[in-house]
């Protein structure tokens, strides 16, 4: 498989927005947990985009409902989800309809890993309105490190003046202070469950 | 009109402040997340001085409950890690939600806009607390700090896209004009 950008979703829909507004792409879900990634890049893409976004299952659409769902509405963002490897077959008859799919929202392709090398081989239509634009999908740039949270972890106790335990100590016993940076402490301890 | 009454009416406007909360709706906090980001991303491509908010913001799950931080947790004085405006002022904030049913729930927050040098008053801050002072008069749940210490003015809940709008289109235009 060639070598493909890691992007954030976030990344992958700023490049779709700058993209124009009938743009195609293609994103490779996560080994792991692509529905939690599905739910994420459609987060960004309404966000970025400013459009209502919808997710399809290319499995198992008929052609009928397929061009009916990517027209009704034709304007919004659509994401074609490959599911579990989508078959030769099913590629070259996605293929042969590829100008019913053509619309004015953009349209983003999600596959997993094994579906890109059929996607070549046997809907070669579909693989040239996405041309280069193929992204993996990358680790959120916006995620705390562990590193960050024990910086905090310490700002707040020497802000508070007592220690992790002692501020769970004190949620327990009712006597936490009224200052949302205690809530964030709890949170950061793992002890939202005090709140 | 007795100190009483002023408490029973403070009382009365954190009971509201509960019922606006309950009335908010926003998406899972993946999304509240990303309706931040973009919005920053928008707000940072309209500015001279260059933030990046993929950088500035973290966010951190655990369990139910979510964390948003742009900057530090306590403002000690300008860093790398605030949103910096062209005004010269900068802006940090921390934001708890609690995910029920794909929703968030905001259990508390903090946004600090710090003005320029020299400014008076030196930060506006508008907070919300978890949960109700056993003195709402003095603290209500969801307040303003006019940048004295110890002053809480009660201010409505606003959902934390319409919370930066007024820092962005309301405090940073008027700091930007003053100069």
């Amino acid at each position: 498989m060639p070598e493909f950008s890691s992007q954030p979703f976030f990344e992958i829909a700023r490049r779709l927005e700058i993209r124009g507004e009938n743009g195609w792409l293609a994103v490779l879900s996560p080994a792991t947990d692509s529905s939690a990634g599905l739910d994420q890049l459609q987060a960004d893409l309404r966000s970025v985009l400013q459009k209502p976004t919808r997710a399809i299952q290319l499995q198992p659409s008929t052609f009928e409902e397929l061009r009916e769902a990517m027209h009704q509405p034709d304007d919004d963002a659509v994401i074609l989800s490959s599911g579990t490897s989508l078959t030769q077959e099913k590629w070259r008859s996605l293929d042969i309809m590829r100008s019913a799919l053509e619309r004015k929202g953009p349209v983003i392709l999600w596959l997993s890993p094994g579906d890109v090398a059929n996607l070549t081989g046997y809907a070669p239509n579909i693989r040239s309105f996405i041309g280069a634009s193929i992204f993996l999908a990358g680790p959120d740039g916006s995620i705390m490190t562990d590193a960050e949270r024990q910086e905090r972890l310490n700002d707040l106790s020497q802000h508070f003046g007592f220690t992790g335990d002692e501020a769970v100590r004190r949620a327990e016993a009712g006597e936490s202070p009224h200052e949302p940076e205690f809530v964030e402490w709890l949170v950061l301890l793992g002890r939202g469950d005090l709140l | 009109m007795t100190l009483e009454r002023a408490r029973e009416l403070a009382e009365a406007l954190d009971l509201k402040t509960d019922r606006e909360l309950d009335g908010l709706q926003l998406g899972p906090p993946h999304e509240v997340m990303s309706q931040i980001r973009a919005y920053l991303f928008r707000r940072s491509e309209e500015m001279k001085t260059k933030n990046n908010p993929i950088q500035l913001l973290r966010f951190h799950a655990a369990d139910e409950f979510t964390q948003i931080d742009l900057g530090p947790s306590f403002d000690k004085g300008s860093t790398s890690q605030h949103f910096h405006f062209d005004s010269g002022a900068r802006l940090s904030f921390g934001l708890t939600l609690r995910e029920v049913e794909r929703r968030s729930q905001i259990v508390s927050y903090r946004y600090e806009f710090v003005f320029p040098d020299g400014q008076s008053p030196q930060y506006l801050r508008f907070d919300l607390n978890e949960s109700p002072h056993t003195d709402p008069l003095a603290e209500p749940r969801c307040h303003l700090h006019p940048g004295i210490k110890d002053v809480r003015i009660p201010f409505s809940v606003h959902n934390p896209i319409e919370i930066l709008d007024r820092i962005f289109f309301v405090l940073e235009s008027a700091t930007l004009r003053s100069r």
